[in-house]
């Protein structure tokens, strides 16, 4: 269980702002092990989002090393880095970011269309999901036809419909209000229970509880573990 | 996937109404216009191509020099064909043809038929128009036979087999040898029945190489010899022996040029059977569709790009779920694709609706079943495809290729590059628009000026009767009789009429400067021509009674014959002559005779030559129309009386009139065509151009919601916002006005190059065009921007 699914080593993200080179990340070390839960914490602009970017390749650390599954990530090519997250990598998010023309049965298949799966095994494996979330009889309705847990809902269906080894999750609950807070929570919960390595990034202590692990993040460098 | 593709294409469609109808109004009407056009092109650039031999046929057209002046002609004599195939080796067969009408009978069937053809009997063999029955090499080897088309045999025999059925032409017994498929639209020679070429008439019995009437064929054994066989033509036809032959004097000549068959419709000067066509009208069809057709590219690409602001969201969540680059661009194209499809079949049906305007355009006459063959359409859905990969090109390159990151971050902002390229299209499109205006507006001012242009005569309220068989016997009395009829204020008569006069000839004339020839425009008149048709005499007289005594022809073998002559004022400048100089002088043209009056100079040719010198001669033999001037007070009732009184008078004959005005507004057709085309494009590029703009202005103010909210609370009152979305699109308008405007000065001054009478492009024309943009891009963009000024700007800001 204690297999190492990725680590950062003395990464750093600066950008160029104007003249000014502005430092988002600065020095992070970070070891991450299959079947750990992480909440990042820290205020507005301390380098949470960031980070979660970096680690799902969606964005690139600019210095310093970043290995995922023993590959170094740093070294690769933009087309090989896409490979890899695609295939390891969901992601979850604060606007949930469904696909408004899709159905929720859609919203959860598209991922699949792109890896080229055949039909038959399309269907079952949205079938499976539906099931699993309880959101059968909501698969032909349009994401506004929703509520925002049900919306954030078919997010996390449609991240783990891959089967990702990591969830990357920017604050999954910051449009939901308590109760569906906890629902979300709990969801996370059970799918680490079921093996599936998670960092979410977020505000509240509430949350960052559910995690097996709490990182503070304070101007782009890690202050607390 | 690909059903994926177009599932979400459709969805998208159906969400933004505006924009879907937009572009599949705007692709339909470029596309309509394309197949249409096709089908022009295609049956222009197809001419005569059908003849198997067609490579190895040409037309043989006359070249002569003959009093200092070298005139063409597309027709022959009757010795052409049958001696250079009897001289010149290659030359392996001939045709003569010529068109006539006359009654067909066919028992109780009689029709007046005006496509008979007179043809040499190798015509089946060298052109291939399709013997349904009878046999090429036999159909027209006797006087007696005649062949029909299809639709002739069933008019005149319905299900009867014609083939060895007598019908009589012209008052001659025939016996149908054949009949042959209708003559396809797009062939020079066009007709319901042939019969041998000699059975016209017995003067072309003799093989004679004047008299030229008849448009000769040559079939060559060999396409490349072309331009050698008309070097031996023409060294055959400059031997002295065809020079006596030809009774040609010293620096005179007649020789032939070869024109390949599938030259004559679009390249040759000549017409032959019919007007030939354009290549320059083609190419200015194409020119119009593909402007038209890239306004309505731009308008998807502008609308597209503008929209993927409200797309981000979707590309950035398409590719963090695993949708590469490939996909994503896939999925932009799969989406002008079925728009694209759409369009196409809405472009079959306008183009189905439309099909008879189109004619009157271009003067031709397309069926709708032509329209929906396979080529056409194919070739329509070749143009979709292009269509689509254009217009989905640039949008789907751009959201493809933007940055994920970034998108599900900040929203997708448009780079400057993408805003410039949104501008230049407005421009590209507006500019197009405006030149198409400005032209239009050119055309229609000076057709204006040929129909309002004093030609030192009056073209109104007269009318033209033309002259028939033996009616020159009684010339005198039905002239008389036409006099009587009430409304009627005098009448003419003349070889040809006023607004077009062909006849040229030459005069001589002697002074003390000496000796001058002058090539000259002719017309045999009546008496009272200069009263009836409103001339002006600037000095002497018009021909009166006793004038015709001066033609003598009873005294002393004609050598007292005088003929007397009227000469406009540029004849009398050419020769050297003031108009009152030149009276009593004596001119020699088919006699010597003295010049009675000089007319004041008018145009009797279209606007487009200058007038030249004009020589009146009396001569009421040669007259071929009574010209009769109407007071105009009751036209129908004046009419009504002239047709009783022609009818008790010429009871065999048709009253069939003209009008001296509509024969001079004929003059112009292919003007009048142009106007009209250039008036629909522009039209139609306006009507895209802000169509476009509507739904760009549209967008541009969804996006500004906040802004203008904003605005509004900090005081901002109607107008402020009404100029603030309008300011930017209004300097692209007038940016185009100034791009446009010098292309269509240079345009239409070149246009108007044609006329030698002409106006000229002036300020207003081009302030008009400007305004009329502006104003109906003002009345475009009000729209949105009033509702974008007047909305509540809490409901703006509450959407954050």
């Amino acid at each position: 269980m204690n297999t190492k699914l990725l680590s950062l080593n003395e990464a750093t993200r600066t950008v160029n702002s104007g003249s000014n080179k502005v430092t988002l990340l600065d020095d992070i070390n970070l070891q991450v092990n299959e079947g750990e839960f992480i909440s990042l914490m820290g205020p507005s602009g301390s380098g949470k989002s960031t980070l979660l970017n970096c680690i799902g390749m969606l964005d690139s650390f600019t210095g310093g090393g970043y290995t995922f599954l023993g590959e170094p990530v740093h070294s690769m090519k933009e087309k090989n880095r896409s490979k890899l997250y695609k295939e390891y990598i969901g992601f979850v998010f604060q606007a949930y970011h469904l696909i408004d023309e899709l159905t929720v049965w859609e919203n959860i298949e598209t991922p699949l269309l792109y890896k080229s799966i055949k039909s038959s095994e399309r269907k079952a494996l949205v079938a499976d999901m539906l099931d699993r979330f309880n959101i059968v009889g909501k698969k032909d309705l349009f994401p506004q036809q929703l509520s925002g847990g049900q919306q954030q809902l078919v997010g996390i269906a449609r991240a783990l419909i891959g089967k990702p080894k990591l969830i990357l999750a920017d604050e999954p609950t910051g449009n939901l209000n308590s109760k569906q807070s906890t629902e979300i929570m709990e969801l996370f919960s059970q799918l680490n229970k079921d093996g599936v390595t998670i960092i979410q990034a977020t505000h509240s202590e509430q949350n960052a509880a559910y995690g097996s692990r709490i990182i503070n993040l304070l101007d782009g460098k890690i202050v607390e573990e | 996937m690909i059903k994926n593709y177009f599932k979400i294409a459709l969805r998208n469609l159906k969400k933004n109404k505006l924009y879907t109808t937009i572009n599949i109004f705007g692709l339909s009407i470029g596309l309509a216009a394309c197949l249409l056009i096709l089908l022009y092109v295609s049956s222009e650039l197809t001419y005569d191509s059908f003849h198997e031999k067609s490579t190895n046929i040409v037309r043989a057209t006359m070249e002569y020099k003959a009093s200092n002046e070298v005139n063409y002609a597309a027709v022959t004599g009757t010795k052409v064909g049958p001696e250079f195939s009897r001289r010149i080796p290659s030359v392996e067969d001939y045709v003569r043809t010529y068109i006539s009408s006359g009654n067909i009978i066919y028992k109780d069937k009689s029709f007046a038929e005006n496509r008979i053809l007179f043809a040499d009997p190798s015509f089946f063999n060298i052109f291939s128009f399709q013997l349904v029955q009878g046999n090429a090499a036999n159909v027209l080897d006797a006087s007696n036979k005649i062949v029909l088309t299809e639709s002739m045999a069933k008019k005149y025999f319905g299900m009867v087999n014609p083939v060895n059925q007598v019908i009589n032409a012209f008052g001659r017994d025939f016996i149908v040898s054949g009949v042959c498929k209708d003559v396809p639209k797009n062939s020079q020679i066009k007709f319901d029945f042939v019969t041998q070429f000699l059975n016209l008439n017995n003067n072309v019995k003799r093989e004679q190489w004047w008299s030229a009437n008849w448009i000769t064929y040559l079939l060559l054994n060999d396409t490349a010899e072309i331009a050698k066989v008309e070097q031996q033509v023409n060294e055959y036809m400059s031997t002295d022996l065809v020079r006596k032959e030809a009774r040609l004097n010293e620096g005179e000549y007649l020789k032939y040029n070869l024109e390949p068959l599938l030259d004559v419709h679009l390249k040759s000067e000549l017409a032959g059977f019919e007007p030939n066509g354009s290549l320059t009208y083609i190419y200015v069809f194409v020119i119009i569709t593909v402007l038209i057709l890239m306004i309505a590219i731009a308008n998807y690409t502008n609308l597209a790009t503008a929209q993927s602001t409200t797309r981000s969201a979707e590309i950035g969540v398409r590719k963090v779920m695993g949708a590469s680059k490939k996909q994503v661009f896939f999925q932009f194209i799969s989406e002008a694709t079925t728009i694209t499809i759409i369009s196409t079949i809405i472009a079959l049906g306008i183009s189905v609706l439309f099909i008879p305007y189109f004619n009157n355009i271009t003067g031709q006459s397309f069926t709708r079943m032509e329209l929906l063959q396979p080529i056409p359409v194919f070739l329509l859905l070749l143009f979709s495809t292009i269509v689509s990969v254009l217009a989905g090109l640039y949008p789907a390159l751009i959201l493809s290729n933007s940055k994920v990151i970034s998108i599900l971050k900040e929203g997708f902002r448009s780079t400057g590059g993408n805003n410039l390229l949104r501008k230049s299209l407005i421009v590209g499109q507006f500019a197009i628009s405006v030149f198409l205006i400005i032209f239009t507006l050119i055309i229609i001012q000076q057709m204006n000026y040929v129909q309002s242009k004093d030609l030192g005569y009056d073209k109104d309220h007269v009318v033209v009767l033309p002259i028939r068989g033996n009616m020159l016997n009684n010339f005198s009395s039905i002239k008389e009789a036409f006099e009587q009829v009430e409304g009627v204020k005098s009448v003419t008569a003349s070889y040809e009429t006023p607004e077009f006069v062909n006849w040229s000839d030459g005069i001589h004339a002697a002074d003390e400067n000496g000796e001058h020839d002058i090539s000259v425009n002719a017309m045999p008149i009546d008496l009272d021509f200069i009263k009836t048709m409103g001339m002006e005499l600037v000095a002497g007289r018009d021909f009166i009674t006793t004038d015709f005594a001066l033609m003598d022809t009873i005294n002393t073998d004609n050598k007292e014959y005088r003929q007397p002559y009227l000469i406009n004022e540029t004849l009398a400048k050419r020769i050297g002559w003031s108009p009152d100089e030149a009276i009593g002088r004596t001119i020699s043209n088919r006699a010597d005779g003295p010049i009675l009056g000089v007319v004041k100079d008018f145009h009797f040719s279209s606007l487009h030559d200058p007038i030249g010198p004009l020589l009146f001669f009396l001569n009421r033999n040669f007259s071929r129309n009574y010209i009769v001037r109407i007071s105009g007070a009751d036209v129908k009732n004046t009419l009504t009386s002239l047709e009783s009184t022609w009818m008790s008078r010429i009871s065999d004959k048709p009253f069939d009139y003209h009008f001296l005005d509509q024969d001079y507004d004929a003059l112009y057709e292919s003007e009048k065509r142009s106007s009209l085309l250039f008036s629909v494009a522009a039209g139609l590029s306006v009507l895209l151009a802000c169509l476009g703009l509507f739904g760009l202005v549209a967008f541009s103010i969804v996006q500004r919601t906040k802004e203008i909210g904003i605005r509004k609370v900090l005081g901002a009152n109607l107008g402020n916002i009404m100029l603030l979305v309008s300011k930017n699109f209004l300097i692209l308008v007038v940016i185009a006005v100034a791009i446009a405007s010098p292309f269509a000065y240079w345009a239409s001054k070149n246009w108007l190059q044609d006329f030698t009478y002409r106006i000229e492009p002036q300020l207003q024309i081009f302030v008009i065009a400007g305004l009329v943009t502006v104003i109906v891009t003002m009345i475009t963009i009000s729209y949105h921007s009033l509702k974008a000024a007047n909305a509540n700007p809490v409901n703006a800001l509450r959407s954050e």
